[in-house]
């Protein structure tokens, strides 16, 4: 039998948000591995169920845990938090074989309204923009604002997307965009300060059905670009993994 | 018994509760009533749970007509209730008989009402919680006529010296101010800010009217991030105050987007976030800063009042007959007697 091995704690910081939430961030410097480790905090935090924890938001690498300061407060969770980090497995970690998601895309023109300024930019013109946003296979990192949104590891442009320095007060369901380093989809209408470059006619989320988006963290995705004459024949149809 | 009540006049108003606290693990935002110790006394005082459905009713006068008889109690920002035409206290449980109208006028000082129903009522759920998402578009929509089923009716208590109020139960209720004063820790990323951070406490904001439940936007003095680095997105906490653009503060509420890639300068106390959600726009607001274990401590006192609201409500109702409350239990034999 092997000896089992003791793994150590990844590096961490908790740092205080508020009074009923607390921000643990990942600093192993590796995105990767600090990506496994926030995600593998917040899926044991779900499964603990502790009496005034809410539950926890991993994005890349920090998770946000939200509780309830009357029945717990910050200094418990921050103990429970340390640990969560003694009991977690982080060598043989089962990870569940990704699922496959296609996205359909009309880029640019009304549908990426902003797809000619991140081209000038980044000193390229909008095909290669388009080119390096369909090339790549992207990991869903983790489920953001709006609506689960997939918050995917952005196109591998020379620099970072600076954000709208004013937010736009409505992008539509479908937008698909781009900030930072990271590209989302939107699934349902918001509020948003990327830059949007393109939209997909299919449907992202059913309010009709839990979860309401077909997508886990760690499931995989593409994109591929698609003439505007497309785009309705492809409405309405929902974003399934592909079989 | 089942009862049920119509809307007459909407209003701007839903049926809510005290949030999706679920939902920020799959993206949604916690959403729920804003002010919550109105929401959880309005419920403690009908003689609910504190998490059932309740009315939440913003800024516009509201009317209701009960078809069976009712127990409500109607919380939250200073306001004129009638019943049945009859002039009817706050902060205290009302009898509305079968055929009458709630009426509920003149929301001021602050901008939320809460009306919760003895028995509550029968909504969709969604990650168990009836909150509505503007975002997903989940939520039961009140409209005239929208009938809602109550669990329980409640036989009028009558009170033989008329015009007196009928219950005295002592709840210290919530200031409300024009001018109010918000209490804030210190954010995770208030280092990004460098010294601009002090600007939060030594202006003052006015509330926009682009103002919501998603968030707050504060015309004032802005602090100004030191740094031009992205930030990956991260979950934000409720409360959560940023400066997203180049006019206003942006304080996040119930309804915020549970991820965001703007670092975050100070955090709004879950006390605090009470008040906030009854500024109206135009009223002027001061930021103070405290600590977490202070916030923890002025939070917890709250909801001890309403602890004591609670138990004060379970022996009068118990005594009274109302809903599932204490009877009288039989002692047992002492042993050995």
């Amino acid at each position: 039998m092997p000896a089992p091995t003791i793994a150590a704690p990844a590096a961490l910081e908790i740092h205080e948000s508020g009074d009923a939430a607390l921000r643990v961030v990942a600093t192993s410097g590796n995105a990767e591995a600090d990506w496994a480790t926030v995600h593998s905090l917040a899926g044991w935090l779900a499964t603990a169920d502790v009496d005034g924890v809410h539950g926890a938001v991993p994005t890349y690498d920090s998770v946000l845990v939200e509780f309830d300061p009357y029945l717990t407060s910050a200094r418990q969770v921050r103990a429970f938090v340390l640990l969560a980090m003694r009991q977690l497995d982080f060598t043989g970690a089962t990870v569940r074989e990704p699922r496959r998601f296609e996205v359909p895309v009309v880029y640019g023109g009304s549908y990426g309204p902003d797809l000619d300024r991140v081209a000038a930019e980044q000193g390229m013109d909008a095909a290669d923009v388009i080119a390096r946003h369909t090339e790549k296979t992207y990991v869903i990192r983790c489920l953001g604002a709006p609506a689960g949104s997939p918050m995917m590891d952005g196109p591998d442009f020379p620099f970072p997307v600076p954000r709208l320095k004013d937010p736009r007060l409505s992008v539509p369901a479908g937008a698909v965009s781009v900030a930072g380093r990271q590209a989302v989809i939107a699934p349902a209408t918001a509020p948003g300060g990327w830059c949007v470059i393109g939209q997909t006619p299919l449907t992202v989320l059913d309010a009709t059905r839990e979860p309401l988006v077909p997508y886990v963290p760690g499931d995989e995705l593409r994109f591929h670009a698609i003439p505007e004459a497309d785009f309705d024949s492809l409405a309405g149809q929902f974003l399934e993994a592909r079989p | 018994m089942t009862g049920s009540l119509v809307i007459l006049q909407p209003g701007h108003s839903v049926a809510t509760d005290l949030g999706r606290t679920k939902g920020p693990a799959f993206g949604l935002p916690v959403n729920g009533a804003l002010d919550q110790f109105s929401a959880k006394a309005a419920n403690i005082l009908a003689g609910n749970a504190d998490n059932e459905p309740l009315l939440e009713l913003t800024a516009l006068d509201f009317r209701m007509r009960a078809t069976t008889d009712l127990l409500i109690a109607v919380t939250g920002a200073p306001l004129d209730l009638k019943v049945g035409g009859r002039d009817c206290p706050q902060w205290e449980p009302v009898s509305v008989r079968a055929g009458e109208t709630v009426a509920v006028r003149g929301i001021r000082t602050g901008l939320r009402a809460y009306i919760a129903v003895h028995g509550s009522f029968t909504v969709p759920t969604l990650l168990g919680s009836c909150a509505p998402d503007t975002v997903v578009g989940f939520g039961l929509k009140l409209i005239e006529g929208t009938e809602l089923a109550t669990q329980r009716t409640t036989a009028p208590i009558t009170q033989p010296h008329y015009g007196l109020p009928l219950f005295r139960l002592g709840l210290t209720k919530p200031d409300f101010t024009t001018h109010p004063v918000i209490d804030v820790t210190d954010g995770p990323d208030v280092a990004e800010f460098g010294t601009t951070a002090d600007l939060l406490f030594t202006s003052q904001y006015t509330v926009s009217p682009r103002s919501n439940h998603i968030g707050l936007r504060l015309g004032g003095a802005l602090p100004e991030r030191q740094l031009t680095s992205e930030v990956l997105s991260r979950g934000v906490p409720v409360g959560a105050i940023e400066v997203p653009s180049r006019e206003e503060l942006l304080v996040l509420h119930r309804g915020r987007g549970v991820t965001a890639g703007y670092p975050v300068l100070a955090v709004v106390t879950s006390r605090s976030l009470d008040v906030l959600a009854q500024a109206r726009p135009g009223h002027t607001i001061t930021f103070r800063k405290t600590t977490v274990a202070d916030a923890t401590a002025t939070h917890r006192a709250a909801c001890l009042e309403l602890d004591r609201l609670r138990s004060t409500i379970q022996t009068v109702f118990g005594l009274l007959g109302i809903g599932a409350g204490e009877r009288w239990h039989e002692l047992s034999p002492a042993s050995g007697s």
